[in-house]
């Protein structure tokens, strides 16, 4: 069953249409993420899901019944802030137990449960403290645990890594699927870090300007990006986007760009329809770039591989693999290579490299939507 | 050596910094503890030139504050400071309260609930703290004859409340302002109610926002004279009023006198500055909110 539809909602802040039509579905058990840069309307679609915000248009539907105007209160879920929102006068005990006090719980099954919550995220060595006193990472586990304490069937989680520091970054992120396994609750989280969508999400909504501009799998968006923003968003280091015209013959296209042309990618078939001289934008990813290992190969039209000659401009170590950017005439193109094979390579140097045809993206130039 | 210091955080002023903080401060303090000296010294040494720094303190004026001998020389009869003390006290205390429950509900109604136009109702209660108070005293003190207020407890505590009002409710919006919404919603998705967040979750964090607006609000309304002078019936007559009547006379103005009664005036401003002074210093952020 669904668990979270959302349908055509609509959002103004005085001039600022933070929401221009969001629609999406979760399904029961799901982690879902929405990815996003800021301002794309990630937190006001988690607001007006708990009911803090007030949608100008749209429906909001959890666990079948609509709760577009309903109340805040009473609903069966919970929200993690981006800024953690802990309640500064009180214990993190208090903290924990708050929710559960509001519902009107017993004060035994109360200590039970917030002890129960503090070990689960090792906090009981804090308890009696205050959240001012208290490290950013243990902040964020209260924020998580006082969301957690009353078992809420949907979790939204709004940026909750942002503030932590990247060794914390990630420890949490495995800590969040652990979670999800183990309580099998419905979670929603917002994010603007790829990294943490495509390793969590099961699946993904980017959003652009308070629109959803697609939705899938992280497999699915990574490789059948809808346009050229999905297919920047999506993938690190970023995807190579070159400018290209179609040329051949109308039942033989042939994609044609400064260091080269191509023909025979995923695309071709959708590409025939195009007049030959369209401008289009040529996409692959760096992982998709190595260094050509014969002086023969192919060149293009045969086994799934375009050649390139190129030079290396820039070394960019990350530790077990390295970003090379190369130049290509006047284009600059990035490869991501392991690192023991990186070293062979210093700036300034000639590597002729092949470009892996059958994983590349073609886009239309005006509109930035995939060919394919 | 100084690098362990700056660990610390704090850094340990030398004597000579000591010395010459101290200084300024007493340069500061100077007429209060001239007055209290004042009230400790017979009439000879409080006029003596040069003044006299050294001398052999009496308790003659603190009790000259509460009795005077009759003209017969045989009675000592009240002077009623008492009541006049403990008027300033409840005078004060109620109009200062009652400033401070409307203003602070007011407050986080403009903060939280804006209505079209919320900076001009703001602005416009300000503008009426910016007449002189001279100029409203004639219209005041006219409505107070004409509803019986005159000299009636409840006429200057609900004068003081709203002479305090506009302040308190600018304080205490600047306040609300710099909470964080966030911890609010979370409140409201956990179940509490409107009430519960107001109660529970705004205002214990104000608390000393709530200090600071009620000392200031306290000086001021304690300090208070011109309508007090004016308002005030024999039964209800605050100690600057008292004080003000001391002066003039056939022995001129008796300094002794004035300067026991201000040292038993300031008392309780102290006391309450003492009690709360932590609060006033800590401020409102408390570091739980990453912006």
């Amino acid at each position: 069953m669904s668990h979270l539809i959302i349908q055509d909602l609509h959002k103004s802040f005085g001039d600022l249409r933070a929401l221009q039509g969001v629609d999406m579905v979760v399904e029961k058990g799901e982690f879902f993420v929405l990815l996003g840069p800021s301002a794309a309307g990630k937190t006001t679609t988690l607001r007006m899901v708990c009911g803090i915000e007030r949608a100008d248009q749209g429906r909001v539907v959890f666990d079948g019944e609509d709760v577009t105007g309903a109340e805040v209160r009473g609903r069966d879920m919970a929200m993690v802030f981006q800024t953690f929102a802990l309640y500064p006068h009180m214990t993190i005990f208090d903290n924990l137990a708050y929710p559960l006090r509001q519902s009107g719980m017993a004060k035994a099954d109360v200590v039970q449960r917030v002890n129960e919550v503090a070990e689960m995220l090792r906090l009981g060595h804090t308890l009696a403290r205050k959240p001012g006193t208290a490290s950013g990472g243990e902040q964020q586990r209260v924020a998580i645990g006082r969301a957690l304490v009353r078992r809420p069937s949907l979790l939204l989680l709004d940026e909750p890594l942002t503030n932590l520091d990247a060794k914390l970054r990630f420890d949490t992120r495995a800590e969040f699927k652990r979670l999800h396994r183990e309580l099998g609750m419905t979670i929603v989280y917002a994010t603007p870090d790829e990294l943490e969508a495509l390793s969590m999400g099961q699946r993904i909504a980017l959003l652009r300007g308070g629109r959803i501009v697609q939705t899938g799998t992280p497999d699915e968006l990574y490789t059948k990006p809808q346009d050229t923003y999905v297919a920047g968003m999506v993938g690190s280091p970023k995807v190579n986007l070159i400018p290209a015209i179609r040329r051949g013959a109308d039942d033989a296209p042939l994609v044609e760009m400064p260091f080269g042309a191509v023909q025979n990618g995923p695309w071709a078939d959708a590409l025939k329809p195009f007049p030959v001289g369209s401008e289009l934008i040529f996409g692959f990813r760096p992982h998709d770039v190595a260094p050509a290992t014969d002086t023969g190969g192919d060149d293009g039209d045969g086994g799934g591989t375009m050649r390139i000659a190129a030079k290396v401009h820039l070394i960019e170590p990350l530790g077990d693999v390295v970003i090379l950017d190369l130049t290509a005439g006047e284009t600059q193109l990035k490869m991501v290579l392991p690192e023991e094979q990186a070293i062979r390579y210093s700036v300034g140097d000639d590597v002729p490299v092949n470009l892996r045809v059958e994983n590349s993206f073609l886009f239309a130039r005006e509109t930035g939507t995939a060919i394919c | 050596m100084f690098g362990k210091r700056k660990e610390r955080g704090l850094r340990e002023a030398g004597w000579g910094q000591t010395l010459f903080a101290g200084a300024i401060g007493l340069i500061y303090f100077f007429p209060v503890l001239w007055i209290i000296m004042t009230a400790f010294k017979t009439r000879t040494d409080a006029l003596a030139t040069p003044p006299k720094f050294i001398f052999t303190p009496t308790l003659d004026n603190f009790v000259s504050v509460f009795w005077r001998v009759s003209q017969q020389g045989n009675e000592a009869i009240s002077t009623g400071f008492g009541l006049y003390f403990f008027n300033s006290v409840f005078v004060a205390a109620s109009g200062v309260l009652l400033a401070l429950i409307i203003g602070t509900l007011a407050a986080y109604g403009f903060s939280r609930y804006p209505l079209k136009g919320n900076d001009t109702y703001l602005f416009v209660i300000l503008t009426t703290r910016m007449l002189p108070p001279i100029i409203v005293i004639i219209p005041i003190f006219l409505m107070f004859r004409l509803t019986g207020m005159s000299g009636s407890y409840y006429g200057v505590i609900l004068l003081y409340a709203a002479f305090n009002l506009p302040f308190s409710i600018w304080m205490m919006k600047s306040f609300f302002d710099e909470l964080s919404g966030d911890v609010e919603d979370a409140a409201r998705l956990d179940g509490s109610s409107e009430r519960g967040v107001f109660f529970r979750i705004c205002l214990p964090q104000l608390k000393a926002g709530l200090a600071a607006t009620a000392v200031f609000a306290l000086i001021l309304t304690w300090n208070e004279f011109l309508f007090a002078l004016l308002l005030t019936g024999s039964d209800t007559r605050t100690v600057p009023v008292a004080m003000a009547r001391t002066i003039g006379g056939e022995l001129g103005v008796d300094w002794g006198l004035l300067a026991a009664i201000i040292t038993l005036f300031l008392i309780p401003v102290f006391g309450v500055t003492y009690l709360l002074q932590n609060h006033l210093l800590r401020g409102v952020t408390f570091g739980t909110i990453k912006k």
